[in-house]
């Protein structure tokens, strides 16, 4: 993985079109702000993982309570 | 053609009906194709059934039938990516995870799944929406006919 050290207010470019901006540093808290085209999808790595434990949650296990 | 299921036998499903999930799904994401098939003496809910994996399928129903006013804008990458023009060739599904009866039953309303139904592109979004929970329990106070 690539590490990069930044300062509030300094920013990192992904490719030509997502801009990543260190807006905050408090603490252990870091505000990132993202600016990108519409088109990529952006999403906490928390919530991510949250869907996929869920999804592997629900898969099925029996039809028992289907069958009368 | 026949595919071989877990849960439901070997049922005969035709190509043109795989929904394409081009990224899989969230823990699944190798899982690019899947069929839905109906649970007998059960209409409101169905299985959607992996092509690729026998023992991998899940049970999704419409949120509209279990929640009311269920509401959530498409993101333009969920448009682009389903090639989705119209609203009107759109269906939405939620993951059923089962518990031990249907009324400790949830359904993931945080993480529908969005299907244009004109080209069967598919695909699980994550909703920006802190209303919608991940574990939603059925209600079946507001279930519809």
């Amino acid at each position: 993985m690539l590490v990069l050290s930044r300062k509030v207010g300094e920013t990192i470019w992904i490719g030509e079109d997502v801009e990543i901006v260190i807006s905050e540093v408090k603490g252990d808290q870091v505000r990132i702000g993202i600016r990108a085209p519409r088109n990529i999808e952006i999403v906490r790595g928390e919530l991510l993982k949250d869907i996929s434990d869920s999804n592997t949650e629900a898969v099925i296990k029996n039809l028992d309570l289907f069958k009368k | 053609m026949k595919l071989k299921t877990s849960y439901l036998g070997e049922v005969e499903i035709d190509k043109q009906n795989i929904l394409k999930f081009e990224q899989g799904i969230p823990g699944f994401e190798e899982e690019r194709g899947f069929v839905l098939l109906p649970i007998e003496e059960n209409s409101i809910f169905q299985v959607l059934q992996s092509v690729q994996t026998e023992s991998l399928a899940f049970i999704i129903t419409s949120p509209y039938a279990m929640v009311e006013n269920y509401d959530f804008e498409l993101y333009e990458a969920t448009l682009k990516s389903l090639e989705i023009t119209s609203e009107n060739n759109v269906a939405v599904f939620v993951i059923v995870s089962l518990k031990e009866t249907l009324a400790s039953s949830t359904i993931n309303l945080k993480a529908p799944i969005v299907l244009n139904t004109t080209n069967n592109k598919a695909k699980q979004v994550i909703l920006d929406n802190e209303d919608y929970s991940i574990r939603h329990k059925l209600s079946f106070e507001s279930m519809k006919e």
